[in-house]
């Protein structure tokens, strides 16, 4: 059950936030031949959703959240070349367009909900901050995406949000694109006032969100 | 000698001031402009809005210098203007001041993070927050009131600079908590217990909360830093979450009254300088001035 034992070591490396551990022991399933969207799933995944519990719980704060999103990202740099080469594909939960509303450049939220839905499996486009209304659509256009992400710090800026739905439908798309609000002020009645298919209140709960939108 | 904003908070409790940047909105900043920019593009507009603080109640209002730091200010490309729209904004907040009433310059945080979790030093977060301490007190603040901040380091970084760039002012420091089962903690997991020891020890002259709780969860947080220091507390809260109003724009879940009903609460659990935040207008002011002016004998002109 050495396989068990990897996962568990790679589960913990990214809760202990170890990057060399989490990288090595990347290295170490190449080696073993192990199957890579196996090794993901069931050994670090299963860390950084940990991470995201302990982070609700109030018990993890931003700088674990970051270095255990890190920890996450140096597996899979190891990772990642392999499957290319091998032709494996790497499952994906979804494509997530995301990105902070115009006149809106707080950042801070946004990119921690990006950095976790991308350690969870998401792909995500990141469209950084003050980002127009339309060029969310494009983007979510030319890469397929599923879900589209929409950040807003400031109660003036959150409006942007109820646009962009608004926009959404008067091109006809309201039916092709899930859209999951965030920041500060919104919340779920918001969220649900607007149109929003989804709502998420932190960086955890927006992973969770976006897989129940995607069916998982 | 002049009486200070500390000799005020010893006679009594003292009242800031509520919301700025949607009270700017209101007169006409667009959407995404740099609030800062009116204090040289509009200053009369910035005037009024102080104007209407002081006389709904405040002792006290906060200059229109939140995001002032050079880092913020990089974001509109604005970081050469630091010092130059720091300035205009104590002077055009002095100058909406009565006789006897006070100029708090407000320092709020960068929107960026020291190292490791993000590309800065603190030396070049000191150096952008001197500037912008040195920039209110030379245009004429009483003292400077660093707010909303989520980091601890980031805030004690803003205090040395503060004090260093303006040693004859009192630097008051706010961090913003969320409240968890297991107590209160900033986002980067500080403790009000730690945040208050530190800020202490750099020589801050009053500590607090503001942000993200509204008015009832402040009482608990007010307590806690009760329980932690000596030193005069600030307490602003939000007016709750903001919701969709039947008009299509936002409205904030507490009310006017429940929001100002925590007010006695609030400085019952030791608050000695409460003021508002988020979704908080010259209305709340003029409400809370009625309970914290109460026995001061200077009740302000309705």
């Amino acid at each position: 059950m050495i396989k068990e034992e990897l996962y568990r070591s790679m589960r913990k490396a990214i809760v202990d936030g170890d990057k060399p551990a989490a990288r090595q022991l990347a290295l170490d399933a190449l080696r073993l031949g192990l199957d890579l969207n196996e090794v993901i799933d069931k050994g670090y995944v299963t860390g950084i959703q940990e991470v995201g519990g302990l982070w609700e719980k109030g018990e993890y704060f931003l700088p674990e959240l970051i270095s255990s999103a890190e920890c996450m990202k140096a597996a899979m740099d190891v990772l990642q070349p392999e499957m290319t080469k091998a032709n494996v594909k790497s499952r994906s939960l979804g494509k997530v367009v995301i990105g902070t509303v115009e006149g809106d450049i707080h950042d801070i939220g946004k990119n921690l909900v990006a950095s976790m839905l991308q350690a969870n499996g998401f792909e995500v486009f990141d469209l950084g901050a003050d980002v127009k209304l339309e060029r969310f659509i494009e983007k979510a256009q030319a890469e397929g995406a599923d879900l589209i992400c929409l950040s807003a710090l400031l109660t003036t800026t959150m409006l942007n949000q109820k646009k962009f739905i608004e926009l959404l439908g008067k091109q006809g798309l309201s039916r092709k694109y899930k859209v999951l609000v965030g920041g500060a002020p919104a919340t779920r009645k918001w969220a649900e006032d607007i149109g929003a298919q989804g709502y998420a209140e932190n960086a955890a709960m927006a992973v969770r969100e976006a897989k129940a939108l995607m069916g998982r | 000698m002049k009486r200070t904003i500390l000799d005020l908070i010893n006679e009594r409790p003292v009242l800031l001031d509520g919301g700025l940047g949607t009270e700017l909105m209101r007169s006409g900043l667009p959407q995404g402009a740099c609030p800062e920019t009116w204090n040289t593009g509009r200053p009369e507009a910035v005037k009024a809005v102080h104007a209407s603080y002081f006389a709904a109640g405040s002792d006290a209002v906060s200059t229109n210098s939140f995001g002032g730091s050079r880092i913020k200010l990089a974001a509109h490309g604005l970081e050469a203007r630091a010092a130059e729209l720091n300035a205009a904004a104590a002077r055009v907040a002095r100058e909406a001041a009565p006789a006897g009433r006070f100029v708090a310059g407000s320092i709020g945080p960068t929107g960026k993070f020291l190292r490791p979790q993000g590309e800065f030093t603190e030396a070049e977060f000191e150096e952008a927050y001197a500037e912008q301490a040195g920039a209110l007190a030379g245009g004429g603040a009483d003292f400077l009131l660093i707010e909303t901040q989520y980091d601890l380091r980031e805030a004690l970084a803003a205090l040395r600079a503060a004090r260093a760039a303006a040693p004859s002012l009192p630097v008051f420091v706010t961090l913003t908590f969320n409240a968890y089962p297991r107590g209160y903690f900033t986002l980067m997991g500080n403790t009000v217990v730690a945040a208050v020891a530190a800020l202490e020890k750099e020589g801050a002259a009053a500590v607090g909360a503001n942000c993200t709780l509204d008015s009832r969860e402040m009482v608990g947080l007010v307590r806690a830093f009760r329980q932690a220091t000596r030193l005069p507390v600030v307490a602003q809260a939000n007016a709750g979450k903001p919701a969709l109003a039947a008009d299509g724009g936002v409205s904030y879940s507490q009310g006017l009254e429940e929001y100002v009903g925590f007010v006695p609460a609030i400085l019952e659990a030791g608050a000695n300088v409460v003021g508002g935040c988020c979704g908080t207008g010259p209305d709340h002011i003029r409400k809370m001035s009625e309970h914290v002016h109460k026995n001061t004998g200077e009740r302000r002109d309705k």
